[in-house]
């Protein structure tokens, strides 16, 4: 499955990261294509295209707060979680797409 | 028929001493009864008795009743109506030391630890640990009876001392103007009249068989643990008012046993006084004294320089002081800005932590202090110590000083009945010459006057003390003692490289008129005519000095800023006055434009010009020092190190533009923001070894925290320790950073943080962290770094660890990997290279 996400905490310096690299990680162990966006202290890095998107089966939003043009993400079907979650159940996650 | 007023009390304080005063002093002289009910408490007070009206504890917007009864009620009534509506609201003007105090918070160990502990501003750091001796504070002296006298005529005895007190009040207030400290004299009259107050000390004779000492030290001790039980801070601290009544009485009734004039120390004691004069301090026996604790606020009294210079640590503007016992034992934590009494497990482990923190510190310390302080980009300035005795010189050199940039000598002078012989004062010359091993020393002459009176000169007391006859003002009229100290002092120079200093330079014939004595001596002992060739040197802090160089610099060699006395009178504000702190300070930027005008005009003229006040104390004004191109700044032999590494990070470059913007700056507040800006200083590697511990003892999260910061602070990270804690806890206080499998990642975004950094504990035993996976934490990784950083430099490396992190294979390598060296250096392969 082709997966697109995107990781945000609160101060952006380490939770964002540990959950981006947590969800690639789960993903590739899973056997799914994922492209991960972070918005962290260093603003939006690896920043997912409305064709990412659009090509995308679903998408995971695992953040703790409000995020960078959330309305990319209105067509597509999509699983919220705390960033917590990601980092401690991922697979969880991806049994709910 | 008893006229009434119902009134709600309008003082923002309540009813204390001052208030109470004025009341009293209103309902003195009528005939009938004068009574203040407070409705809350139904307690029911005798407006002539100051004593009663607090006790009566009326607190702000209490409903009160005033109830005038007999013979001249009418009169009395219009009168007290009058007062209670137009004076009574403004008789207590808010007083700078109870406006409430912004404190940073004290660590989280210490403060949860159950101790005791008050905070203050903390003007001389350090610890010091010892028991509480009070200062000012009511001691009977040794060797009066307290009972079994003649009754009669220990009445005789309390009356005539009460008589002699009043009047000797009444003979002070006639010479003082209005103030604060006529306004105290007039609370302390209206205590020592009070009818509560005689009345119980002639009870405690009548029918206690107290003598007059015995019936004193009853009534202090009564009225002092009413106050003290009071919830007003400022009615506790009226507990001093009291002692001071009591003490001066009991030296009218017993004048031979006036209370010691020289406090009896205990081996280790931390003086706790409401103000102390220099020449109380210097009366202390400073072997002796561990710490000071004032409840006056004043940061740069000559009291807080005496102390600095001895190293005693001390803490001002303490709220609350009456509430520490005498011979308590406590710890003056300079540091924090706390004294901490009752001390629990908990404080005594935070102080243990903190022991190892200092010791590291000082370590790190030292080596700057070994070599010559140079900008990064390679600019020079000297760092020299400033001293009042010679016994601190060794320190000094020790702590890496360039040179001595002022030494006081008026300390020599002070504190004794006579002046300091030839011999004595050329004993202290030379031993502060020779222990320079070379490098140049600057004494200043003596600076002496105003605030700091010598009782053998027998200067006048003035009513502006820093406005009037001091320092070289004084020279002409005390010529044989100045003419003994140049000639001293000339003699003195065989063993060094001396330079003399003057103090308080406004005009040019001053400094002649010293060159004059000093050829004249020069001649005198080398039997030769010609001038003297030792370097003669003037202060510069009065503001017309400034504007008189380039005749000043025909006479003279050298020039000092003496930054302190130079802001007071530039920006014609008391250093003393807490109000005016605001304007007293180095950062106005018609200061700094002073500063620069001053700076650039002695280089054009190619004389040496250095600082010694104490903004040159604040590493973080170094840009601006820098950026003048000061050749030497002076401080206190303490802060050495720490200016010496601090400058090292700079660049002068730099430091010359963030001077340039700061001259165009508006307020002192847009410089200090000037000040914070990070590209000033180049910063040190992310990672480094000295910020790995592998055998941490951490007990609990907490420790393992405090450890951490402990870490940035002993490398010179953190700007302010307390607050990258305090940043760290509210991270955590989102969610736990243990993000299980053993690990967890506090970090924080502050400008608190001085330099971004990482810090790896690996603990000895795991803590709870409230991980995600409810297992103990055993690795702790902190990530710190600057806010105003923003997305540059640093980040992209905290990014890549908190990627690598969740990597079994990279945790288990810092977790079984080898000493503090090893884990650094695998980091700094892993990691990529901050910018």
């Amino acid at each position: 499955m082709k997966i697109v996400a995107v990781t945000a905490c609160p101060t952006g310096i380490a939770h964002t990261y540990m959950a981006a690299e947590q969800l690639e990680k789960t993903a590739r162990k899973l056997g799914h294509a994922i492209k991960v966006e972070t918005q962290g202290a260093m603003g939006i890095e690896n920043k997912l295209t409305q064709a990412d998107i659009d090509g995308a089966a679903a998408a995971i939003l695992a953040v703790d707060i409000a995020i960078e043009e959330p309305e990319r993400f209105d067509r597509i079907r999509k699983v919220q979680v705390p960033v917590q979650a990601a980092l401690k159940s991922p697979e969880a996650i991806f049994a709910q797409l | 028929m008893p006229l009434e007023l119902a009134f709600a009390c309008p003082l923002p304080n309540g009813m204390h001493a001052r208030p109470a005063s004025a009341l009293e002093a209103a309902a003195r002289g009528f005939a009938a009864e004068v009574q203040l009910i407070n409705q809350r408490t139904g307690s029911v007070a005798d407006a002539r008795s100051v004593m009663s009206l607090v006790a009566a504890d009326i607190r702000p917007n209490d409903p009160c009743v005033l109830r005038v009864n007999g013979a001249d009620e009418r009169q009395a009534f219009a009168r007290m109506k009058a007062f209670v509506e137009e004076t009574l609201p403004h008789c207590d003007p808010p007083l700078p030391q109870q406006e409430p105090q912004e404190w940073l918070p004290l660590p989280r160990l210490l403060r949860n630890s159950g101790a005791r502990m008050l905070q203050g501003t903390s003007v001389v750091r350090g610890i010091g640990r010892g028991r509480v001796v009070r200062a000012g504070g009511f001691r009977l002296p040794d060797g009066l009876a307290l009972s079994g006298g003649v009754a009669a005529e220990e009445r005789r005895r309390l009356a005539s001392g009460l008589e002699l007190l009043q009047s000797d009040y009444e003979r002070r207030l006639a010479a003082l103007g209005q103030g604060v400290e006529r306004e105290l004299v007039a609370a302390h009259q209206s205590l020592a009249r009070d009818g509560w107050f005689c009345g119980l000390m002639t009870e405690a004779i009548a029918a206690r068989g107290k003598t007059a000492a015995g019936a004193i030290a009853e009534a202090e001790a009564h009225f002092s643990s009413m106050l003290l039980a009071r919830e007003n801070p400022l009615l506790r601290e009226r507990v001093l008012d009291i002692q001071d009544v009591c003490r001066e009485l009991l030296a009218r009734i017993y004048p031979g046993a006036k209370a010691e004039r020289e406090l009896p120390l205990p081996e280790a004691a931390v003086v706790v006084a409401e103000t102390l004069t220099p020449g109380q301090f210097l009366a202390l026996d400073r072997s002796r004294l561990k710490g000071l604790v004032l409840a006056e606020a004043g940061r740069t009294s000559h009291t807080v320089v005496l102390a600095r210079s001895f190293g005693v640590p001390m803490l001002v503007g303490v709220a609350g002081i009456a509430g520490i016992s005498e011979s308590e034992p406590v710890t003056v934590d300079a540091e924090l800005g706390a004294v901490v009494w009752g001390m629990t497990p908990g404080a005594l482990r935070y102080y243990e932590l903190q022991a190892r923190r200092e010791r590291r510190r000082s370590e790190v310390l030292q080596r700057h202090a070994a070599v010559p302080a140079r900008t990064s980009d390679g600019g020079r300035l000297e760092v020299g110590a400033n001293l009042v005795s010679s016994e601190e010189a060794g320190l000094a050199f020790a702590s890496g000083a360039d040179g001595v940039g002022l030494f006081r000598t008026e300390m020599l002078f002070l504190g004794r009945s006579a002046a300091p012989g030839e011999e004595e004062q050329f004993d202290a010359y030379r031993r502060v010459l020779e222990s320079a091993g070379g490098k140049p020393v600057i004494i200043r002459l003596l600076d002496i006057g105003g605030d700091k009176p010598l009782p053998y000169l027998q200067l006048p007391k003035e009513e502006n003390p820093f406005l009037g006859y001091r320092g070289i003002r004084i020279y002409r009229g005390f010529e044989p003692v100045i003419r003994t100290q140049l000639r001293t002092l000339l003699r003195a120079s065989a063993h060094g490289r001396l330079r003399l200093l003057l103090p308080m330079v406004s005009c040019l014939e001053e400094a002649r008129w010293v060159r004059g004595v000093m050829d004249a001596e020069w001649t005198a002992m080398n039997g030769r005519g010609g001038s003297c060739p030792i370097a003669l040197g003037a202060m510069i802090e009065v503001p017309s000095a400034a504007f008189q160089l380039d005749e000043l610099s025909r006479e003279l060699d050298f020039f000092s800023i003496g930054s302190n006395d130079l802001l007071q009178y530039f920006m014609a504000a008391d250093r003393a006055d807490a109000r005016l702190a605001g304007l007293y300070s180095p950062l106005q930027p018609a200061f700094l434009r002073l500063l620069k005008q001053i700076v650039d005009r002695l280089r054009q003229l190619g004389k040496w010009v250095g600082l010694c006040g104490e903004m040159g104390g604040q590493a973080r004004h170094l840009p601006l020092l820098i950026g003048l191109g000061l050749d030497e700044i002076s401080v206190a032999p303490s802060l050495i190190g720490e200016l010496k590494r601090e400058l090292s990070r700079l660049s002068a470059a730099r430091c010359r533009e963030c001077l340039e913007n700061a001259l165009r700056c508006g307020s002192a507040a847009e410089v200090e923001r000037l000040l914070a800006a990070k590209d000033l200083r180049q910063a040190p590697p992310l990672v480094a070894p000295e910020l790995v511990e592998v055998d941490c003892d951490a007990a609990n999260k907490e420790e393992a925290i405090q450890i951490a910061v402990d870490l940035l602070h002993a490398q010179g990270r953190a700007v302010e320790p307390r607050l990258v804690e305090e940043a760290v806890w509210a991270r955590e206080q989102v969610y736990s950073t243990g993000f299980g499998a053993g690990f967890a990642v506090p970090h924080c975004k502050s400008d608190a943080v001085a330099e971004g950094s990482l810090v790896v504990l690996r603990l000895k035993r795991g803590v709870d962290w409230g991980a995600l996976d409810g297992q103990p934490v055993r690795v702790v990784v902190l990530l710190a770094m600057r806010e105003s950083e923003g997305a540059s430099g640093h980040m992209k490396v905290f990014a890549s660890l908190a990627r690598q992190v969740m990597h079994e294979e990279f945790r288990a390598r810092i977790e079984r990997g080898g000493d503090a060296a090893d884990i650094a250096a695998f980091l700094g392969e892993r990691l990529p290279p901050g910018t």
